[in-house]
């Protein structure tokens, strides 16, 4: 029998058409949400005026970009911004998925769960309440650290909020103590997702459990992990805006250790409410992450075409 | 079986959008009904306005409010409000969306605080001078013409301001109990240097009391006290001396000599222990921490009448001390003003109902006082106060925010002639002669975002006197230059140099 | 099959401090909400503070109205968005799972690239208000969050991909069964623990929004809980760092107190602790590939 490319096609279609099917809320969805209103990146480019709306506004070029380069901060922005965020990638993703690991070692069922419900809770704290209680703590008069850790050590008061050396530590401890038992709840159930019967032949071979882990655990949850932090890196311009700027309070003196671009482009259009400015910002905050994680993909694929995002 | 079983799932699939739907369908008719109730199909049903507000917490009363302003507007002008509060940290954002959609939205509170110029120069707002003609009888019989042209950009009206303090005076607010006990004569307190030995017997005597604070993190120390020296052109990058009263100059404000001096002030104040030490990072407000005994008083742009209401926010009685004359620029005239948006449906309505609210004392009242019996009762000497047992009446608008307030009534406890030495007030205090300027700072704001967050890393710091002026004003200074602030002088000296000629 | 008992111990021990960690802001935050406003103020938040006051509750309690609907509204919003968006998360995922499906890469791509472009606040904005007309109704708290930006279904297809495997897929349908009986009869039974994690993530994450409030709903009965504390919070930090003049001790008069707003944050939290381990339940290996075999 011999067919055209129509009719192969069409073969093709009608084989998987169910699944086309279950395709199609989600991809509707996406055409709607997302990429219907793609068209208003054009903002960016424009001296946006009200009363003409965004086609009929004025193009002005990348003058809208102008202010994320324009001071001497703008390599400090970027800088900050990489670094943590290059760094809670890293931490982030070792931390998680060794406590995932830990919680799934737990014989107790009771404990484990008790445990994840526990480290998940700051999770659901929001980001002001957490400035709140980090000033509560940090305090220059009352603050528990001052009061009475300090004191115990022997060390003089310390003014933390004028203090900018401290906030990478600081800033690096609250992420952690925020993030982990958040994400660790989805390492923990891909490591739950592993056939049991890999490690009972493992164990029947007389591998150690550090072993079971390094070969089987691990090897089988990197998809998880790459997929997690291909996702991030691709954000990696984009900061926890609660975390750089509700927790240091912002506090002026710190801002060399804690201003990211997204607390700068916060604080320079709070008063000028300047929406062909702010899109600028988003524009380069996404092309920059689209390229980083093209890069990221492509060395994935080369290693291994299935863990690879696209 | 298979087809059975696919069916059940399409079906699922589509009961959970109807079910979306359905949801949706439902508010938004609910919604739809509202927004009906006022428009109709028949000709001679009355307009229904929208007049959006900053609100500062809960109104759950707010619809009986507006039912009862309805029956007013619609007999005067057949037309009736709907009132639309927006809370203030969403209002900067919610104003750019609603006005970038076709919402309907008729009159809209508007404030150089919240970006006037860059709304009039966006084309958010409509020009109201021909409008103000042929309504405007009652708002120009209450505001001078003075007034009037000072929220002029380009010649046109696009906002009126409301009638309240349209002048500041500077100085502090102190704790009555602690001024009786150390037995200061406030009247020999002439400046802010004759403070400094009341800090030091608060200071001495009443440990774990702060003897100084500030109402919040922007209203500094120092900028109350060099407040009256400069009229700041709207917004601080580049201002004029002698508030104003000299030639038509731009200056670096922080390069000034009175902005210095007042740091190195201030600076000796907080090594003393006379400001708080966590001023600069205090979540609380000036009274907030007074009412909780942490705080003697705080520093304040004063108006007639202050010390009432301080007294009242701080829950102890407070005594007012005044160290500058009441000095007016632009920016005291168009702080709060209300304005027709360019998404108004009808804007000849929109501006009679805003005369109303110049001209009608019984909307404005129940407008800014809520419904008499309900949310105040009359007393018998025309002063009106909360009905006997009720602590939360439902009903609290920030009235200063719209309108004339010199129509509503007084509350009990404040002066009974207050709004007459309000206009006295007004009247005698110091104008600049950039009073009228606007900046628009469409031009530069790349620089203006830029310098935004210099300032924001230094001023507060250096103004509370946490950090020392010695090395970082210099610092300060050198990276508001590298950000643009001269360009931004430089524009401003043009406009204003423009501006001059043309008045 | 498990660690040693010295293992089990030290882990336990990691993670009690962990727990305390955790545990100890939590309570402080719990704690201020039971303090007096004045003791706050002056000598800040303590897990024993000199002075208890209930006035955080009965000032809650007293305006109960309101905050029995805003949380009727979080609850309504939270379980229709968690089992919308987990339906079709889910849905979408596993034919982009199936390394046979055609245009697999493309649909990927087209999934993964709304995580990093959008199109601004603007336009979004424009078209849920001026198209759509969502402005002001409980739908417009729902559907901007369904997907979350295809992160979840990324999640999701790659689950799917390492867990289950394709032999079970392709015996299955060589016996004949058709690909929507496959995927909730062999799938989804498979993937308890990501359904599970999935729904919860969803679930906090409606439960926790309250940006979409902010940019779609200016009425005020239509907010949700983490609306109405959001708005406290964001005023509160609005009015200090910007200056209303002779006016300023006005405009804070009104905005709830310290306590108010930790009692606020407290409550908010409490019904996700009360839920989580509905979701831990299915935090096991769903039913072994030999059962669904059978």
């Amino acid at each position: 029998m011999k067919h055209t490319a129509g009719q192969r096609a069409w073969k093709q279609i009608k084989r998987y058409r169910a699944l086309f099917f279950m395709v199609l809320p989600a991809l509707t969805y996406l055409v709607i949400n997302n990429y219907l209103p793609m068209f208003g990146v054009v903002i960016a480019f424009k001296d946006y005026n009200y009363r003409e709306g965004i086609l009929g506004s004025d193009w002005i070029g990348f003058k809208n970009f102008e202010y994320l380069f324009k001071t001497t901060d703008a390599y400090i922005i970027t800088r900050n911004t990489i670094l943590y965020n290059g760094f809670f990638i890293l931490l982030n993703t070792v931390l998680a998925v060794t406590v995932a690991i830990l919680l799934n070692e737990i014989k107790h069922k009771f404990f484990s769960r008790l445990y994840q419900s526990v480290i998940l809770l700051p999770y659901l704290i929001s980001m002001v309440i957490v400035g709140y209680l980090g000033l509560s703590m940090l305090n220059v008069e009352n603050g528990f650290i001052n009061h009475h850790i300090l004191p115990m050590l022997g060390i003089d008061p310390i003014s933390w909020y004028s203090e900018s050396k401290y906030w990478p530590y600081i800033l690096t401890i609250v992420n952690v103590w925020k993030n982990i038992g958040y994400l660790c709840i989805i390492f923990l159930a891909a490591i739950i997702g592993i056939d049991h019967e890999y490690y009972e032949a493992a164990t029947i071979d007389g591998a150690s459990r550090w072993m079971q882990v390094r070969k089987i655990t691990i090897p089988l949850i990197m998809p998880t992990i790459t997929i997690m932090s291909l996702l991030a890196i691709g954000r990696i311009f984009y900061s926890d805006f609660g975390l750089f700027y509700q927790v240091p309070l912002n506090s002026g003196p710190l801002q060399p250790t804690t201003d990211v671009i997204d607390t700068y482009v916060y604080r320079g259009l709070v008063t000028l409410g300047d929406i062909g400015m702010s899109s600028a910002a988003g524009l380069y905050q996404s092309l920059v992450g689209f390229i980083l994680v093209i890069v990221a993909n492509y060395a994935v694929a080369r290693r291994n075409r299935d863990q690879a995002l696209f | 079986m298979k087809n059975a079983k696919r069916v059940t799932l399409t079906v699922l699939v589509l009961m959970l959008t109807w079910v979306l739907a359905a949801c949706g369908d439902n508010s938004g008719s609910n919604n739809g009904g509202a927004a009906n109730n006022g428009g109709g199909e028949d000709k001679g049903d009355p307009t229904e306005l929208t007049m959006a507000f900053i609100s500062f917490g809960n109104m759950p009363d707010l619809e009986l409010v507006q039912n009862e302003m309805n029956k007013i507007t619609t007999a005067k002008i057949n037309a009736t409000v709907k009132l639309m509060p927006i809370s203030i940290s969403a209002w900067t954002q919610q104003m750019n969306l609603l006005m970038a959609g076709s919402e309907q939205l008729d009159l809209i509170v508007t404030s150089t605080l919240m970006n006037y110029s860059s709304q009039v120069a966006k084309g958010q707002l409509l020009p109201m001078n021909d409008l103000l003609e042929q309504y405007g009888e009652g708002i120009k019989s209450v505001l001078s013409p003075e007034i009037l042209n000072a929220t002029k950009i380009d010649g046109e009206v696009y906002g009126i301001p409301s009638t309240r303090d349209m002048a500041a005076d500077y100085g502090v607010v102190i704790r009555k109990d602690l001024i009786d006990k150390y037995k200061v004569d406030v009247t020999q307190i002439k400046t802010f240097a004759d403070l400094e030995p009341v800090l030091k017997l608060i200071k001495d005597g009443e440990p774990g009391v702060a003897p100084l604070v500030q109402q919040n993190q922007t209203q500094t120390v120092t900028e109350v006290m060099v407040g009256a020296d400069y009229d700041v052109l709207g917004d601080k990058f580049g201002v004029l001396e002698d508030a104003g009263q000299g030639e038509l100059k731009v200056v670096n404000y922080f390069e000034s000599a009175k902005y210095k001096e007042a740091l190195a002030v201030v600076r000796r104040w907080f090594e003393a222990g006379y400001i708080m030490k966590d001023i600069s990072t205090s979540q609380e407000t000036g009274p907030s921490l007074v009412k909780a005994g942490k705080a003697a008083g705080y520093v304040a742009n004063m108006k007639p009448g202050f010390e009432v209401q301080e007294s009242r926010n701080s829950g102890r009685e407070m005594v007012g001390i005044r160290l500058t004359e009441p000095m007016t620029s632009t920016t005291n005239i168009t702080s709060f003003m209300l304005s027709i948006a360019k998404n108004t449906i009808d804007e000849n309505k929109a501006m009679q109902l805003l005369d109303l609210l110049y001209s009608d004392a019984d909307l404005m009242n129940l407008l800014t006082n809520g419904i008499e019996g309900k949310h105040y009762v009359k007393q018998d000497d025309g002063l009106i106060a909360k009905p006997e047992g009720v602590t939360d009446t439902g009903y609290m608008l920030n009235q200063w925010e719209v309108g004339n307030n010199f129509l509503g009534h007084v509350w009990a406890g404040e002066d009974p002639q207050i709004w007459d030495k309000m206009k006295a007030f007004n009247e005698a205090s110091i104008k600049s002669k950039a009073l009228g300027f606007t900046f628009n700072a469409d031009s530069v704001k790349t620089e203006i975002a830029a310098v935004t967050n210099v300032l924001n890393q230094y001023r507060v710091g250096l103004e509370t006197g946490t950090l020392d002026p010695e090395k970082n004003l210099t610092d300060f200074n050198a990276k508001l230059k590298a950000a643009g602030l001269t360009k931004i002088i430089e524009e401003k000296q043009k406009q204003l140099d423009e501006w001059a000629k043309s008045n | 099959m498990k660690a040693s008992p010295i293992q089990q111990a030290l882990i336990h021990l990691f993670f009690v401090l962990a727990a305390c960690a955790c545990l100890f802001p939590f309570l402080l935050l719990f704690m201020a909400s039971l303090t007096d406003q004045n003791v706050i103020v002056r000598d800040g938040y303590s897990l024993l503070p000199s002075k208890f006051s209930l006035e955080a509750y009965t000032y809650l309690l007293n305006d109960s109205s309101t905050l029995v609907r805003s949380y009727g509204i979080t609850i309504l919003v939270t379980i229709i968005g968690t089992a919308a968006g987990l339906a079709i998360s889910s849905l979408i995922a596993y034919p982009l799972s199936r390394k046979d499906m055609p245009l697999r890469g493309v649909l990927s791509f087209i999934v993964f690239f709304t995580l990093l472009f959008n199109g601004g606040l603007v336009p979004t904005y424009l078209l849920y208000t001026e198209v759509f007309h969502l402005k002001n109704t409980l739908l417009a708290l729902i559907v901007p969050g369904l997907l979350t930006n295809g992160f979840f279904i990324l999640l999701i297809r790659t689950f799917f991909s390492t867990s289950i495997p394709v032999p079970v897929i392709e015996s299955a349908f060589i016996d004949g069964a058709s690909e929507f009986k496959i995927f909730y009869r062999i799938v989804l039974p498979l993937s308890l623990p990501i359904m599970a994690t999935i729904g919860l993530m969803l679930m906090i994450a409606y439960w926790n929004d309250w940006y979409n409030g902010l940019i779609y709903v200016t009425d005020t009965k239509l907010f949700s809980l983490q609306n109405v504390l959001n708005r406290m919070l964001s005023d509160i930090q609005f009015l200090q760092t910007n200056s209303f003049g002779s006016n300023q001790s006005e405009t804070t008069a009104n905005i709830p107190l310290d306590t108010i707003r930790m009692a606020m944050a407290a409550i908010g939290i409490i019904p996700i602790m009360i839920a989580y381990p509905f979701f831990q339940k299915y935090f096991v290996k769903g039913l072994t590939i030999g059962a669904v075999k059978g």
